[in-house]
């Protein structure tokens, strides 16, 4: 592989090179100055040489008539001209960005992750290599000065874009904490809008260029790059905000968003951009194709398996929008949305998102969800998140009374019943018991029939009354008419009607325990015999710290700390249960031997 | 190895309110012998979680810790769990890799006999999943087997592997045998 071959190579650290280039200009502009001291340099500079230096600088001091600025500008002169000199400028220039470019990483973005140097450099080499292509295979370029405009052009290109990728994967980072503070929210926006005023800028200076000197194709193959670099850069901050503006609600966890105005936006958002970026960057490709008449080369192929794979990309996207469109529709037309009433019943949280509902669809087995949450999740699925109720994504029940009611008509069976019982309390005292029912319905895609079957309602309710003997019959109906979930209802049974909810049981143990001591370590306190090293001091005899439980704090570090201790706590309490409990064994075992013997 | 990869995360930040719920009801209202919460909340999305194994099983007593990856499109995608301890059991493969039909998205079925009902759903949530483990722990199911060994031991030498479940708690509390 190339890339390991790279990798291997002899890199010199950014200071040595910055210093070896920085001698090689110095060297280079002392040479240029040597050249330049004499005034007639334009006319006989072929006959100076570098040895004669000496000898000139004594007359140039003292007949120099020129001014500072007209000598700088001949100093600059001369060494545009001067072959060993010019590499030294380009040489310079690269020293320069990339200088600029370590700053602007150390600026905003700190230490760069794993990940985000990997993408770089994958970046960085596909885009030497499809510029590299572009320049010798399409444009077949073939003069010198030509090919340093082009480097030129697509150094500057290459940067921002390089730039660009690394604020996307910064993001998507970001994205993964709720507790990024805002100014580095702020220096990775404004290093995007940055981004984005050089793109505009770099196709402004196409366009004139176009005006100028150069045909129109080469004015499309330079502003379609710059079109891409601008549009992705639009890309991360539109999504960016959008970003911001849902954690900013997060984070005070009172005001609940219009989500359901927010998931269309973002997503005709996404698709947009993403079908802009794939169609202008397809359009770049034919282009090269066309009009360079390469159909015969090397070139030839990469570009066209770079198209393949752009239709391919573009075909998904479709189709996933296609996908979208059509449960969106069917969403439309066969659940309606719920009623003011439904939503004042039904006062619990959007299980999928677990946030408050202020609108909601309803499924034909009476489950309420938001618009959006459910549209995301039918897109993957089409069943009832909550009873797994199959839904028929092709038949329009609405439109078809007749079948209705042939339907329901006939008598409601479910063919398969899985029914999973968990008692908790066989494994530990608090865990609760519950158990799930789950339903495959195979009634030729009927959806509304199932939902109101009286004999459906008794056999749950049966099933709840083997856990729950002591609630009446009439009460448990009443509750699984409205949930229409076994599992619904226990939990109902569980949480509200029935006095002990664990979180209460767990209430009476919270007495002040003088706790503090959660992370002594094991050996300091011996106190038994057995085993000492491994005795927990008897401070550490309270369940679950006060002033660790019970609290959940707003700030990120306090949480990790809380969650910290109380990992420890958990580990040393453990620990001492289990060593108590081997002591008792062991010492009535040994009491056991000893009465024996 | 072509172009930028298209990775949508426009659904991380409704995501990752869900899983502050989550952490925030786990915390105020831990269910017991179980905790849970992002290891680090730079990262969101990489939680711990201990489980304490359930009494009057042979896991008993012991501190099981666990890896839990949750995707950027969560709830709609199930997290990956891993115990990051020694485990032998039979629904945990050699890695530590957990395998319940919880934890399967409603697409693929490694195994080819679950039903899609017994898989993820987005009402699930990582209380549940972690109830789930403990009545994993509790009762291996041993038809699927991700460690056939544990699963052949579990059958038919319960000693034996009552025994090496033993040695696996102590070495989690850190108790040398």
């Amino acid at each position: 592989m190339p890339m390991v071959f790279l990798d291997r190579l002899p890199v010199p650290s950014i200071r040595v090179y910055t210093t070896i280039s920085i001698a090689i200009l110095s060297c280079s502009v002392y040479y240029a100055a040597q050249i330049v001291k004499d005034p007639a340099w334009r006319t006989n500079q072929t006959e100076i040489a570098v040895g004669d230096g000496n000898n000139v600088t004594g007359n140039g001091i003292a007949n120099d008539s020129r001014t500072i600025g007209v000598h700088l500008e001949e100093l600059l002169a001369c060494m545009v001209q001067e072959p060993g000199c010019i590499w030294t400028l380009i040489n310079m220039a690269y020293c320069v960005l990339i200088l600029l470019g370590k700053s602007i990483q150390k600026l905003v973005f700190g230490e760069l992750r794993v990940s985000e140097r990997q993408h770089l450099k994958d970046k960085f080499w596909n885009f030497v290599f499809y510029k590299f292509i572009f320049v010798f295979g399409v444009l077949n370029v073939q003069y010198m000065d030509e090919v340093i405009l082009w480097c030129a052009w697509f150094t500057a290109l290459g940067f921002l874009s390089l730039l660009s990728q690394l604020c996307k994967d910064r993001f998507e980072y970001l994205s993964f904490s709720p507790t990024t503070p805002g100014w580095s929210h702020a220096r990775l926006l404004g290093l995007l809008a940055a981004i984005l005023a050089l793109s505009l800028f770099m196709l402004l200076l196409c366009a004139a260029a176009a005006f100028f000197f150069v045909s129109f194709n080469t004015f499309a193959f330079m502003a379609a790059e710059c079109i891409l670099l601008g549009v992705r850069t639009i890309h991360v901050m539109l999504r960016y905000a959008i970003h911001l503006y849902d954690t900013r609600g997060a984070a005070g966890n009172t005001s609940p968003r219009s989500w359901d105005k927010r998931g269309p936006l973002a997503y005709y958002t996404e698709l947009t951009s993403e079908l802009t970026v794939l169609a202008v960057d397809f359009l770049h490709h034919i282009h090269m194709l066309l009009w360079s008449n390469i159909f015969l080369s090397m070139a030839s192929l990469v570009i066209c398996m770079q198209l393949r794979y752009l239709f391919h990309e573009i075909q998904r996207r479709i189709t996933k929008h296609r996908n979208y469109l059509a449960v969106l529709s069917h969403m439309k037309q066969n659940y309606p949305m719920a009623s003011r009433d439904e939503l004042a019943e039904n006062s619990d949280n959007c299980a999928i998102c677990w946030e408050k509902m202020e609108s909601a669809r309803k499924l034909p087995c009476g489950h309420l969800f938001h618009n959006s949450c459910l549209q995301s999740w039918l897109e993957q699925d089409t069943s009832c998140p909550t009873c797994r109720l199959t839904l028929s994504m092709q038949a329009n029940h609405r439109d078809s009374p007749l079948e209705l009611a042939v339907v329901s008509q006939t008598p409601v069976r479910r063919n398969e019943n899985h029914f999973f019982h968990f008692d908790g309390s066989r494994y530990v005292s608090w865990l609760p018991s519950f158990s799930v029912e789950v339903t495959h319905s195979r009634l030729r895609g009927d959806i509304l029939a199932l939902a109101h079957s009286n004999s459906q309602l008794d056999a749950m309710a049966r099933q709840v009354e083997q856990l729950f003997p002591h609630y009446p019959k009439n009460i448990i109906l009443e509750d699984l008419r409205v949930t229409r979930s076994v599992e619904l209802t226990i939990e109902n049974i569980l949480d509200g009607r029935l006095i002990l909810p664990h979180h209460m049981m767990e209430e009476p143990e919270t007495e002040p325990v003088a706790q503090t001591q959660t992370t002594v370590l094991p050996g300091s306190f011996a106190q038994n015999s057995w085993d000492p090293r491994f005795d927990i001091p008897a401070a550490d005899s309270g369940e679950e710290p006060s002033n660790l439980g019970g609290r959940f704090s707003k700030s990120s570090i306090e949480r990790e700390l809380i969650l910290q201790r109380r990992k420890e706590h958990m580990l040393l309490s453990a620990r001492r249960r289990y060593l108590e409990k081997h002591r008792n064994s062991e010492s009535e075992t040994r009491n056991a031997n000893g009465n024996l013997s | 190895m072509i172009t930028d990869n298209l990775y949508v995360n426009i659904m991380a930040g409704s995501a990752l309110r869900r899983l502050m719920a989550e952490y925030k009801q786990l915390t105020l209202n831990p269910p017991e012998g179980i905790i849970a919460g992002p290891i680090n909340e730079e990262n969101f999305f990489e939680w711990e979680a201990l489980i304490t194994g359930p009494e009057g099983t042979c896991f008993e007593g012991g501190v099981f810790p666990a890896k839990l990856i949750f995707p950027p499109d969560y709830p709609l995608s199930p997290p990956k769990m891993q115990f990051t301890c020694e485990m032998f059991h039979p629904n945990i493969y050699a890695d530590g890799r957990v395998c319940i039909s919880i934890l399967h998205a409603p697409g693929d079925d490694p195994m080819g006999y679950e039903s899609s009902a017994e898989r993820w759903s987005p009402v699930q949530s990582v209380e549940k999943i972690l109830l789930s483990v403990v009545s994993m722990l509790a009762e291996p199911n041993d038809e699927s087997g991700a460690n056939v060994d544990a699963a052949k031991m579990w059958r038919e030498d319960r000693p034996e592997f009552e025994r090496i479940a033993q040695k696996l708690v102590r070495k989690t509390l850190g108790i040398p045998c």
